[in-house]
């Protein structure tokens, strides 16, 4: 019976940005990610990942992925890992709120699940052909500044990122922004899957900012992504979402998609284990 | 220690530390139906509440349709801590204890919505402040 317990999470619905609104405390959260996109100059791929999302404490999320990529006339491939920590320096809910994001990736060339945006990523980095780009290894730290706000059932979401390569690399730059909002506000008496309570609707949008020695939006790429997701009380949730390029160093169009299962309780029945 | 195997040591590190992570809330006894638990930590949180969420009125009071909603949500997301009865699991908080059932309507909406993050018990800050009330009805109807 360890993987029995179920809850409904109240997550916001972004696949690249962050809100304030971390995992509940002994919470697993299961996630299935996948990611397609057009490439120009190159065979279009898809691009799945795992994530496990651990609520830690009510102030600390943890998260390990599994990222892989199929590009189609090409090969199959697993392209590493990343490992992220979020935490919530203030305890109080405010008009905005800072959450502070770390994350270790290790990673090849050849990812291209697309997380993030950062420095000058753009679509080409995504054409060379697997059996070379795969031969790149990338030691990163990821940063981010998670600033997020409630306000009448949307959420607003804005995230600053600033990513360096653990070679001789510069700092790189991004953002992410998010906008959200349920279908319906009030839950309604009855049990219900398929009600409107059950879907939240929003948009993200994010892109890179240059690097520490070259500040621009020039040479840059972004994205503009609406989504919706639908969360059942069961703990599963879907989530889909169609993502257009703005500029022609983004890829055209990138499809993305993902189903979660949210185990509650998950911390206490491993200790338990081993009492 | 190679300087490549530090990240996975600091990974399987942090793992053990997350899953051992003091929590009150979450250290449930599911045999248990009913058992004392330490409410003095979050009467003290809501205490905290600011004065003004004293006069907030309920949006939902005396609705019977709210209070099916309310139970639908409390089932959903606070049963796991604080049991199908709401009468707590582990440490979690008695819901029916005087501390709770005293403070109004407005002061546990206010908690609902920050938690006690240090304590165990999360912000539901992600769910509409109307489904907040709807559970704040739920859990006011044990009065009765």
């Amino acid at each position: 019976m360890l993987f029995s317990a179920h809850a409904a999470a109240q997550d916001t619905p972004y696949i690249v940005a962050y809100s304030h609104h971390l995992e509940e405390p002994g919470s697993l959260e299961i996630e299935y990610y996948s990611n397609y996109g057009t490439q120009k100059g190159g065979d279009d791929f898809i691009a799945p990942w795992i994530e496990f999302e651990y609520g830690a404490t009510g102030w600390w999320t943890t998260e390990f992925y599994l990222d892989s990529q199929t590009t189609f006339n090409q090969s199959t491939l697993f392209t590493g890992f990343r490992w992220e920590n979020r935490f919530r320096p203030l305890m109080r809910e405010h008009w905005i709120n800072p959450v502070l994001y770390v994350e270790y990736e290790n990673t090849n060339g050849a990812d291209k699940t697309i997380k993030e945006v950062v420095g000058f990523d753009n679509q080409f980095d995504h054409a060379v052909p697997n059996g070379e780009a795969s031969r790149e290894h990338d030691h990163e730290i990821e940063t981010k500044l998670i600033l997020s706000s409630d306000y009448k059932g949307w959420n607003f979401s804005e995230n600053f990122i600033g990513e360096k390569n653990l070679g001789h690399e510069p700092w790189e730059f991004g953002y992410a922004l998010g906008v959200s909002h349920p279908l319906r506000l009030a839950a309604t008496s009855s049990e219900c899957n398929f009600c409107r309570e059950n879907f939240v609707v929003g948009a993200e949008m994010y892109g890179g900012l240059g690097t520490s020695s070259s500040l621009t939006l020039s040479g840059t790429s972004h994205y503009f992504a609406p989504l919706v997701a639908w969360q059942m009380p069961n703990g599963v949730s879907f989530t889909l979402s169609p993502g257009f390029g703005l500029n022609s160093n983004s890829h055209a169009f990138l499809l993305r998609w993902g189903v979660s299962y949210e185990i509650s309780g998950f911390g206490h029945k491993v200790r338990s284990l081993f009492r | 220690m190679k300087p490549a195997r530090i990240p996975a040591a600091l990974l399987l590190a942090s793992l053990a530390a997350a899953l051992s992570a003091a929590n009150p809330q979450d250290a449930h006894d599911h045999s248990a139906q009913e058992h004392p638990t330490d409410d003095r930590g979050v009467f003290a949180a809501i205490a905290q509440a600011p004065l003004k969420t004293r006069e907030w009125r309920n949006p939902y009071e005396g609705d019977s349709d709210a209070l099916l909603a309310g139970k639908k949500l409390f089932l959903q997301h606070c049963t796991e801590c604080h049991g199908e009865n709401a009468r707590g699991l582990g440490h979690a908080v008695n819901l029916h204890s005087p501390g709770v059932q005293n403070a109004t309507p407005g002061e546990l909406v206010w908690f609902l919505r920050n938690g006690n993050l240090g304590h165990g018990m999360p912000s539901w800050s992600g769910l509409p402040v109307e489904r907040r009330w709807q559970i704040v009805t739920y859990l006011k109807s044990f009065r009765h």
